[in-house]
């Protein structure tokens, strides 16, 4: 997997949006826009599963110095530790840089009951913001995402309107949602629709 | 719509689970042993009780891990939720695990790994 390493994907090119157009969508009355939309090209991601002997390499390579507890995301400057089950966790980094944290995983896991996936292209990022965040969510999501009890560095894995998606709470007005990579045009349309009423913009 | 406590993740709304029938159907190590009606039950036949009822559901849309949970088919009431290769805790639940048709079953002595049972069947 290390040679088909490539630094270079940080360059532009097709991602799961990149054919979508880039537009605002104000509420008539005072020009509001409820949820801002913007795709997270390219942000890398790794798939994790092991036991409590992943930590050391997760650690050295992400600087986060616990496994997140359940329904938790552990953040250490770029790079994310998200719960996705009991030994199952994914790694957010950035763009361009999974191929080599990959591999470094890969290499310090070596002697450790632990898989290493990279499925940065198989999985969207979108980065959700605005007032209107969560009332938009909830008319697909049966989750509750009250502000009290869906908490800033919290995720869940849900249905958003028939899509599974993964959803992290950044902080009170800010989500980032991650869908597969195929229902992430749905997603971006049920999102477009659902935000309609609040004001909704997507800049790509 | 039920309201279902995943044991990893917590309460979560029913569309997120699958349900994969019924809970504690043992696979009988000396199948050879058995005849096929005896197989049957293994293989083929499951209950559908009119009250409690253990079954096993998994999180699909979640944390994706298989639980075991004793339901009310009547009321819905989930009396409990455990984990897997566990038997119920709960008295409801512990009287629909000792009285099912199963228990008694050529199959299920055949499931344990005790050579009494084995030996019984091989008989
Ligand atoms: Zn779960």
């Amino acid at each position: 997997m290390a040679s088909t390493a490539n630094k270079g994907s940080r360059a532009p090119g097709r991602t799961a949006l990149s054919g979508k157009t880039k537009q605002t969508i104000a509420t008539p009355d005072g020009g509001r826009v409820g949820l801002a939309i913007t795709e997270l090209s390219h942000l890398g991601k790794i798939n994790l599963r092991g036991g409590d002997d992943i930590l050391p390499a997760v650690k050295k390579h992400t600087g986060c110095s616990n496994l997140p507890e359940n329904n938790r995301t552990v953040q250490i400057g770029e790079r994310t530790l998200i719960w996705l089950a009991p030994d199952e966790f994914l790694v957010l980094c950035e763009a361009g840089e999974e191929a080599g944290l990959h591999s470094q995983l890969m290499l310090d896991l070596g002697k450790v009951h632990a898989a290493v996936t990279n499925v940065t292209d198989a999985l969207c990022a979108l980065s959700l913001r605005g007032q209107a965040l969560r009332k938009v969510l909830a008319k697909g999501c049966a989750l509750d995402l009250h502000p009290s009890v869906f908490t800033a560095g919290m995720c869940a894995q849900t249905i958003l309107s028939h899509a599974a998606v993964t959803l992290v709470a950044v902080s009170d007005d800010q989500f980032t949602l991650i869908c597969r990579t195929s229902f992430a045009a749905y997603v971006h349309d049920w999102l477009m629709d659902a935000g309609l009423e609040y004001g909704v913009s997507f800049k790509g | 719509m039920l309201l279902i406590t995943c044991p990893h993740c917590g309460p979560r709304e029913e569309s997120e689970f699958s349900c994969g029938g019924e809970a504690h159907i043992a696979r009988p190590l000396a199948e050879n042993n058995l005849t096929d009606a005896e197989f049957a039950d293994y293989l083929f036949l499951r209950d559908n009780p009119k009250g409690m009822f253990l079954e096993r559901w998994r999180h699909a849309a979640g944390c994706r891990r298989w639980f075991n949970m004793a339901r009310d088919t009547v009321t819905h009431e989930i009396v409990e939720i455990y984990p897997m290769g566990n038997t119920p805790k709960s008295k409801a639940g512990k009287a629909a695990h000792a009285d099912s048709w199963r228990r008694d079953t050529a199959a299920e002595a055949a499931a344990k790994p005790a050579s009494k049972s084995r030996s019984k069947q091989g008989g």
